[in-house]
């Protein structure tokens, strides 16, 4: 089964835990990793960095830099995760722009992916029109091709996502790029009270979770968060103990 | 436009001869046409990246269709045997259900299919899939089915799928036996049945609904998806409105000053030695380039949609001055995106663009050019995507995006077929535009594309070499990859990031080029050079005093070139340069490297 079905199963709320792979190094990725698997996050998502991350902020834009100048590649990465021996309990998920998957080769990404024992993938810049590129080959290795939407996507392409959606949905929660933000919009409960009636798979909601606050207004119309932003600027400030209470206040409620 | 689907599929070359074809099929039912999953999945990679990759199957089990759509991989299904419902239910990606038509009665039964496309066959005779018999098309007049579901096969060939068309109006016409010669695939005949039923590329271009070629496409974060969409159907509604056109050329002639003249430049003539040279003069539009045309056709559009807020990007600034310029003229709200490089480059234009009432953003990020600046022109179009329009500079990003600014900049080319023919009698031998992003010369180009006779030669920029790592010369240069929203030709390194370009001239300064330019090269309709800064400057100087024009650095690749390709022509022949722009915005930089200019 795929992790990501287990952790449906499970009906806990997810804590998806967004990492920039490389920021600081490659080989903090797996400290990282490590210290957020115990830490209670249920996935982790690692991002590889693109010189043009047009859906970003910031926060992870500045991150990504940070990584290419230490020549990290999306080979890279997925070498590094292939080599990993510990025990990894929780689903690992790839986000990554779609060019530099191109540029691998779709059908090698997926292989390798496969062997990192990756869940699933999301491609910000692939939308549900263009999925074939991608989606059949990961369809192959059972890797799940997370799709997103948005406060802007119409009910007709919602309804056109949804129906194919699989892993999770990635319920965008902000009109605009990742990043930490004072507080989230009124129309978003509605939002993820629309989408989770209609999505056969868990909705996650992501983009700009940073705060206990934001969690306890849509705790009840989500199965889980993605929180991003908060947690590559914690770890770039050497201060990722301080993620603890948000974890905490997404698990154990 | 009916789509073209190119069934039973065995070897690579009729594969290749099918690259214009919206579909493939694969044939994995027992046939003469069978092939194994491992051979379709080597064929399948010739297959353009956009077209849909089909396996034909009769009877055979979910398991079974299943392991062939992953292996290939395939990307939709097509039935041609008894296959039930829940099967139909149960598979994953498109399915196509064929049904054979003899009377009325299979026409009801067809209707009720659950598939997503219904393929209307002759009936067969001796296997399943096909006879290449043709069926009585009069049986499906009335049947009330939906056109968009529609396919329809059997004895269809080169000289009667004009025919069935008409007759059906399907979806996509399937053809197998019709492009055959003695049980084999005929390459020739492939290519003419596409050609009937698309014309030739140029008018598939235009048809094939935001993809040239392989390049094209809307890779866009989920937020603008409704943006792009509504953008899209705006243009589809304004491009059929005359209302639309007449207030458009209202502002391009009263405003604008067009149309523009098509100097004959007899000093450059004389010195080069060759054909005759038409100088195209966008550099006396209102703002000073081609610009002009293309933001005041997306504003007035803007508008329509009840949009008054505007984000642009800008290279050199031209851009982002035309864009101010016309958001003064129609009282909308202005920001501009322009990186900080540029900003250094270009201060003059920096300072009209405020002097005008827009808000100038500089990008530090990056390479700090114009690359970085479309990335942030496009973060501030998702953050406010709901009353603010993205009026893009040049013919780049999520369809329909190049089409439109394409459509909006060919006015360039109409005017001068317009002009050359009143002058000359005949079409020029030659064109030559300089390539950004590709604006002014798919402007140019495409009122020509269709004359085989006229040569079109883009311009890219060399900066220091195209064998330095300092250069912006995508064609040369460049491999497929996705930026902004459109699968292109990029400056990229192996991991797929997007390396910097480099070039003296901040209009050209982008590692990427236009979708449709990139098909162009691939199909070699048009050929692509490139000029060095310094063979750029050179220019400038000559035309300034060849003919008292000082051009834009930009427009002086295209001059620089001209030169070379004047050699090679002789004294009955025509050369049309495309003068983008003027120089006025270049002139710190003409000071500070002409310096001692004597
Ligand atoms: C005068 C001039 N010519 C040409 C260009 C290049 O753009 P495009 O290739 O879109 O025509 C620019 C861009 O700023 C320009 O200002």
């Amino acid at each position: 089964m795929n992790r990501l079905e287990q952790l449906k199963s499970s009906g806990k709320k997810a804590f998806v835990a967004y990492v920039m792979a490389g920021d600081g190094g490659l080989d903090r990725l797996k400290e990282q990793v490590q210290y957020l698997q115990s830490a209670g996050v249920t996935a982790i998502e690692i991002g590889i960095p693109f010189s043009d991350p047009v859906a970003d902020g910031p926060t992870i834009e500045a991150a990504g830099n940070r990584a290419l100048n230490q020549g990290v590649t999306l080979q890279k990465v997925l070498e590094e995760l292939q080599s990993w021996t510990f025990d990894i309990k929780i689903p690992l998920l790839v986000m990554t722009y779609l060019n530099p998957v191109l540029r691998f080769g779709v059908e090698r990404f997926t292989t390798e992916c496969k062997k990192a024992g990756i869940s699933g993938v999301i491609i910000p810049d692939l939308p549900y029109e263009h999925k074939q590129l991608v989606h059949p080959y990961l369809d192959k290795e059972n890797i799940k091709l997370i799709q997103l939407v948005t406060l802007t996507t119409t009910d007709i392409r919602l309804d056109e996502i949804l129906r194919e959606a699989e892993g999770f949905v990635y319920a965008v929660t902000i009109k605009g790029i990742t990043g930490s933000r004072d507080e989230l919009s009124h129309d978003v409960k509605t939002f993820m009270q629309k989408i989770r009636k209609k999505s056969p798979v868990p909705v996650y909601a992501g983009f700009g979770i940073s705060k206990s606050s934001h969690v306890d207004m849509l705790r009840d119309d989500v199965d889980g968060f993605i929180v991003g932003s908060a947690i590559v600027e914690a770890f770039n400030a050497g201060k990722i103990e301080e993620i603890e209470p948000l974890i905490r206040a997404v698990t154990t409620a | 436009m009916t789509k073209v689907k190119i069934c039973g599929l065995k070897e690579e070359q009729h594969v290749q001869a099918a690259s214009r074809a919206d579909a493939i099929g694969f044939v994995f039912a027992p046939s003469k046409r069978q092939v194994t999953i491992e051979q379709a999945a080597e064929l399948a990679k010739h297959v353009p990246i956009d077209a849909e990759k089909i396996g034909v199957f009769v009877n055979a089990t979910l398991k079974e269709i299943e392991e062939t759509v992953a292996g290939v991989p395939l990307t939709m299904v097509q039935l041609h045997g008894d296959e039930s419902d829940e099967l139909v239910r149960a598979i994953r990606v498109p399915v196509i259900q064929a049904f054979s038509i003899r009377t009325k009665e299979d026409v009801v039964k067809l209707k009720q299919s659950l598939a997503d496309y219904v393929l209307v066959d002759a009936p067969g005779t001796d296997y399943r899939g096909g006879s290449g018999n043709v069926f009585d098309w009069s049986l499906l007049e009335g049947a009330d089915i939906d056109p968009a579901r529609l396919i329809v096969a059997g004895g269809l060939n080169p000289g009667n799928v004009h025919a069935a068309i008409e007759q059906t109006t399907p979806y996509m016409v399937d053809v197998s036996s019709g492009v055959e010669t003695d049980n084999r695939k005929d390459t020739v005949k492939i290519q003419e049945f596409i050609k009937s039923v698309k014309g030739d590329f140029v008018e598939e271009t235009m048809e094939k609904v935001g993809f040239f070629g392989k390049y094209g496409g809307q890779f866009v974060p989920e937020t603008l998806m409704k943006a792009v969409k509504e953008l899209e159907d705006a243009y589809n509604e304004v491009k059929e409105d005359p209302e639309f056109h007449k207030e458009y050329h209202h502002y391009l002639s009263e405003y604008v000053g067009r149309e523009q003249p098509l100097t004959y430049a007899q000093r450059m003539t004389e010195a080069y030695g060759g054909p005759k040279i038409y100088l195209k003069r966008e550099d006396l539009n209102h703002t000073g380039a081609h610009k002009v045309n293309n933001a005041i056709g997306q504003a007035l559009l803007a508008m329509r949609m009840g949009k008054r807020k505007i984000v642009a990007e800008t290279g050199a600034g031209q851009h982002g001055v035309a864009t101010a310029t016309i958001c003064a003229l129609f009282d909308l709200d202005c920001v501009i995106f322009m990186g900080e490089e540029d900003i250094k480059r270009q201060q003059l234009n920096v300072f009209r663009m405020k002097l005008l009432g827009a808000r100038v953003e500089s990008v530090t990020k990056g390479s700090a050019t114009l690359k970085d600046a479309v990335n942030e022109a496009l973060r501030y179009w998702v953050a406010n995507v709901e009353d603010t329009h993205y009026l893009i500079g040049s013919a780049l990003g999520p369809h329909p995006f190049p089409t439109m600014v394409r459509d909006f900049q060919s006015v360039i080319g109409e005017e001068t077929k317009r002009q050359i023919l009143a002058k000359e009698g005949r079409l020029p031998d030659a064109i030559l535009a300089c390539i950004g992003g590709g604006s002014n010369a798919i402007g140019m180009f495409y009122p020509f594309i269709q004359d085989k006779e006229v040569e079109l030669i883009g311009v890219e920029a060399a900066g220091q070499g195209v064998d330095t790592a300092k250069h912006a010369a995508t064609l040369t240069k460049g491999t497929d990859g996705v930026l902004h929203g459109a699968l292109m030709k990029l400056l990229q390194d192996d991991a797929g990031q997007v390396q910097e370009a480099h070039s003296i001239s901040a209009g050209l300064d982008y590692p990427g080029i236009g979708p449709e330019h990139a098909h162009l090269a691939d199909t070699g309709r048009v050929e692509y050079r490139s000029i060095t800064d310094d063979e750029a400057l050179a220019a400038v100087i000559s035309m300034s005093r060849l003919e008292g024009i000082i051009p834009a650095l930009e427009s002086a690749h295209a001059i620089a070139e001209a030169e070379k390709q004047a050699k090679q022509m002789t004294a009955d022949q025509i050369l049309v340069i495309c003068v983008s722009g003027r120089g006025d915005k270049d002139m710190a930089t003409y000071a500070e490297k002409l310096e001692g200019l004597a």
